[in-house]
């Protein structure tokens, strides 16, 4: 392949052959050689431009905002919202970029599932349970996880070495999951009593079911 | 995400309000949401067009030489010429250009993300970045930090 000055911006553009051409003609040429220096320079520089700093106010600024705006939302009849299968999404989103998933960003609406513990939740009125109701919800909410690890026992050799970007996707999301779960867990093992908080929890469990059924099917399909 | 906000806007008390107006955005926009991309892409998707919103507003772009001198680079000499030299020629860039320099050169997203990013196909996203490149080595050429070019 002849090789011209003339050339450069093709062999930059991204060409790998003309590119690797153009080495050879550079070789030889002191302008191009020095064009693709400062070209290697550019690149090498970029990461430098990478900015940090503390910016303590900010996650608490962002969690205060959010909270502020689903309590406006929970005001307002949503039914698009609630029925979305994504709902999940604002309190995954902020999990998955700052590594928190905090119990007062997760505002689920309960579509209205038909395991065990949905029932229960539909006909408590009372903010504060009664000690064994609760102890009556931590056992059916104990079958019910063994029912979902079942299912995640199925899942996990399907999700292991995943490289699809469907199924790394599915894992993210199991992963924002878990997450939000333990974190309602940790906030449950504070206050028992807190009926907001185990529907949260039982919202959370639902959408996780929701997710590996869904996994299954599309690793079947 | 600050990052990109920080190079963007220029200074740091601007893209830490974009990066809190940009999550909000994801809270409201989670409907909406399909999974046709990661949730980063789509965060920072979110993220790169409010900040494009609040140049807007604002016409706010990083003319200062130093865009906040309290935001300081990750690793390497803050203060290296070279790097203060592209900042410089990067505020000189059309928009678009400069996000495609941040996406893939700083941040290190690759073309199939920034063109999800940016919502063009990857091939715009390489001529993107292949102008910007240019267009630093130009303004580089231009304020001494190069030699200018001199095909023979």
């Amino acid at each position: 392949m002849k090789i011209f000055c003339r050339d450069l911006d093709k062999a930059l553009s991204g060409d790998p052959a003309l590119a690797a051409a153009f080495e050879g003609h550079a070789a030889s040429c002191a302008a191009c050689a020095e064009q693709l220096a400062q070209w290697r320079r550019i690149t090498e520089a970029a990461p430098s431009l990478r900015r940090a700093w503390d910016s303590p106010d900010l996650l608490p600024r962002i969690r205060q905002a959010i909270a502020e705006e689903s309590q406006r939302q929970n005001a307002e009849p949503a039914p698009a919202l609630a029925a979305s299968r994504w709902r999940w999404l604002p309190a995954a989103s902020i999990a998955a970029l700052f590594l928190i998933a905090t119990a007062g960003l997760w505002v689920f609406r309960n579509g209205g599932s038909r395991d065990p513990l949905s029932s229960h939740w539909r006909t408590t009125k009372d903010p504060l349970l009664t000690e064994r109701a609760i102890d009556d919800v931590e056992t059916a909410e104990k079958a019910y996880l063994a029912s979902i690890e079942k299912l995640s026992l199925l899942a996990e050799p399907k999700l292991a070495g995943a490289s699809s970007p469907i199924l790394v996707n599915y894992r993210e999301k199991l992963d924002v999951l878990d997450s939000a779960i333990a974190e309602l867990k940790a906030s449950i093992d504070q206050n028992r009593w807190n009926t907001h908080l185990r529907r949260e929890l039982l919202a959370v469990y639902q959408e996780k079911q929701r997710t590996l059924q869904s996994l299954m099917k599309e690793v079947k399909s | 995400m600050k990052s990109i906000a920080m190079n963007l806007l220029g200074n740091a008390s601007d893209a830490e309000d974009a990066v809190q107006e940009a999550f909000l955005k994801v809270h409201r926009g989670a409907a909406r949401f399909r999974g046709g991309s990661s949730l980063s892409t789509w965060a920072y998707r979110i993220l790169v067009n409010t900040c494009y919103d609040a140049m807007r507003r604002g016409r706010r772009r990083p003319e200062s030489p130093l865009p906040d001198e309290s935001a300081l680079p990750k690793g390497g000499e803050p203060n290296h010429p070279l790097r203060l030299a592209i900042e410089r020629a990067l505020t000189r860039l059309e928009p678009r250009e400069r996000t495609a320099f941040l996406l893939c050169e700083v941040e290190g997203l690759s073309h199939r993300e920034a063109s999800e990013i940016l919502d063009i196909n990857e091939n715009t996203s390489r001529t993107l970045l292949f102008r910007a490149k240019r267009g630093l080595q130009r303004e580089l050429a231009a304020g001494g930090a190069f030699a200018p070019a001199e095909p023979s």
